[in-house]
């Protein structure tokens, strides 16, 4: 009936736009893990250090 | 003798008397040196230098772009000056005594703003003319005065709060302009616009919105700074 | 470091789950937008995480107030905790609204109010964590870091305003009410549903991510407090 232009592909726009957001949040519970783990290593280790020391 | 510090309010004479104590040092101080004030004079004549050389000021482009660049320059040398009279507080211990001193700690503040928008507004009044010199544009209108006045009270009033902070941290001097210029955002976009209506004769009609903004912020950054000097300085 | 709440592993799956649901309405469920097709679905993970964000900035500058009243450094860690996580999500934002931005307007960025105003929040919280880590007295930085979020937290919507009154040449396009902007776009009942959720889902995110951070906020300061008593 009305001529009307085809939807524009933009899909790889949209998968580039939902990468970056999984990517990031990944990113950022990774680093909280990582961190977590570090910290409870960095734990283990003083703990050890205050138990010889007293 | 332990300092008592009780509730009782100091009489409002003793609050004056210590702003203005605080204001006079500064300015004595820097009248003997003149450094600060020499410092960023001659920064900003040398940032209007830099403007004229990056962009392309032909008498069309100057009308909508001489607020900008005005505002440009005295934010940059603002922090200048914000960041060395702060520095030279805790160099030379002042800040400490200050503290001691039976007296509202926001005397200080208020002392502290008035000194560096006394030489905010020095410079400014002096970069004026030479701008006006180098483009010929006659900035010497009273509605733009009065828009740089605004400005910088906004300016100062943040600035002084985010030196005072700023001043102690590790990275100093380059902390100043990363914390301040954020937050000054709407100061230089109302001031600009403000600026800009004066500049080319608009109806106060239409300058009056920006003039609002920067009176609005003006009152409640001092205010909120006002409240918060305290937990700023303390030791 | 205490084990983890059943509570919060509950939520952790939560979180994922309705990540995954809502991913499903935004890229499946929602149809396609008719003039500038499949890009439109990022506006849905756009907006979740630019309203979550908000309201932690907003939550940031109340704790400055409840710490700065109280003096107890729980609230700086709830502090640091909002603003990190909203640090990123709005990051998030941004590059989604760029990437919108240029299949739509032909423009990598736009100047729009939104955007813009995240952008200098964005910078905000940057500044934020840079002025604390030039600090080392644990006190002195919950009370500095306060002082600036309440700043910046009441600067923030100011800036907005004066974006939107006073720049005149860059109109609201991004999600603004009126669908004849170019580039902007009517939203139908699916579509709603689809955005509707992706704003519950980010919620329910942040809120896990949160409670997360705060979780290693406490083992931080057990950590920095260990340090000091066994090198002393």
């Amino acid at each position: 009936m009305f001529y009307q232009t085809p939807t524009v592909d933009t899909s790889g726009y949209m998968i580039a736009g939902y990468a970056v957001a999984f990517i990031v949040m990944g990113l950022y519970v990774a680093s909280l893990y990582i961190r977590t783990r570090n910290l409870n290593r960095d734990m283990e280790t003083l703990e050890e250090m205050e138990n010889s020391d007293s | 003798m332990a300092e008592q510090r009780t509730n009782s309010r100091p009489p409002k004479g003793n609050f004056i008397k210590a702003v203005s104590a605080v204001v006079w040092k500064d300015l004595q101080a820097e009248f003997r040196s003149r450094e600060l004030f020499s410092a960023m004079l001659v920064f900003s004549l040398l940032i209007i230098l830099i403007f004229n050389f990056a962009l392309e000021l032909d008498v069309k482009t100057r009308q909508s772009v001489t607020a900008g660049v005005l505002w440009a320059t005295f934010a940059f040398a603002g922090t200048l000056g914000l960041n060395r009279s702060m520095a030279i507080e805790k160099d030379r211990g002042c800040l400490d005594g200050l503290l001691l001193a039976p007296v509202d700690r926001s005397a200080s503040y208020f002392g502290k703003v008035i000194s560096n928008l006394a030489f905010m507004l020095i410079v400014e009044i002096i970069v004026l003319p030479v701008y006006s010199v180098l483009y010929n544009i006659n900035l010497f209108q009273p509605g733009l005065l009065l828009v740089i006045l605004l400005g910088s009270i906004g300016y100062v009033g943040v600035g002084t709060l985010l030196a005072a902070m700023s001043v102690q941290t590790r990275t100093r001097d380059i902390l100043l302009p990363i914390l301040l210029f954020p937050v000054v955002i709407p100061v230089l976009l109302a001031a600009v616009k403000a600026s800009t209506g004066y500049l080319e004769g608009l109806e106060f009609s239409e300058i009056l919105s920006p003039l609002s903004l920067l009176i609005a912020y003006d009152v409640i950054f001092i205010a909120v700074a006002f409240m918060v000097f305290d937990s700023v300085v303390e030791e | 470091m205490q084990a983890k709440p059943v509570t919060l592993k509950i939520l952790d799956v939560f979180s994922i789950i309705t990540l995954a649901v809502s991913a499903y309405l935004a890229l499946v469920f929602a149809p396609t937008e008719l003039v500038m097709g499949d890009v439109q679905r990022v506006f849905y993970f756009h907006i979740g995480t630019a309203w979550t964000a908000l309201l932690g900035f907003i939550l940031a500058a109340v704790l400055s107030v409840i710490y700065l009243v109280s003096k107890d450094l729980k609230w700086d860690r709830l502090q640091v905790a909002a603003i990190e996580v909203s640090l990123v999500f709005f990051f998030i934002t941004i590059v989604l609204g760029s990437i919108w931005a240029r299949p739509a307007w032909n423009t990598w960025w736009t100047w729009d109010p939104r955007l813009t105003t995240a952008a200098v929040t964005e910078l905000i919280y940057i500044a934020y964590f840079m002025l604390r880590q030039g600090l080392d007295d644990p006190e002195r930085r919950a009370r500095f870091g306060a002082v600036y979020a309440l700043i910046g937290g009441l600067s923030a919507p100011i800036t907005f305003f004066a974006i939107r009154l006073y720049r005149t040449i860059h109109p609201v396009v991004i999600g603004g009410n009126n669908p004849e902007a170019e580039g902007g776009f009517a939203m139908s009942a699916d579509m709603r549903v689809a955005f509707f959720f992706a704003l519950f889902a980010f919620t329910i995110i942040f809120i896990d991510l949160f409670w997360n951070r705060v979780r290693l906020g406490a083992l931080e300061n057990k950590v920095e407090q260990l340090k000091l008593k066994v090198t002393m």
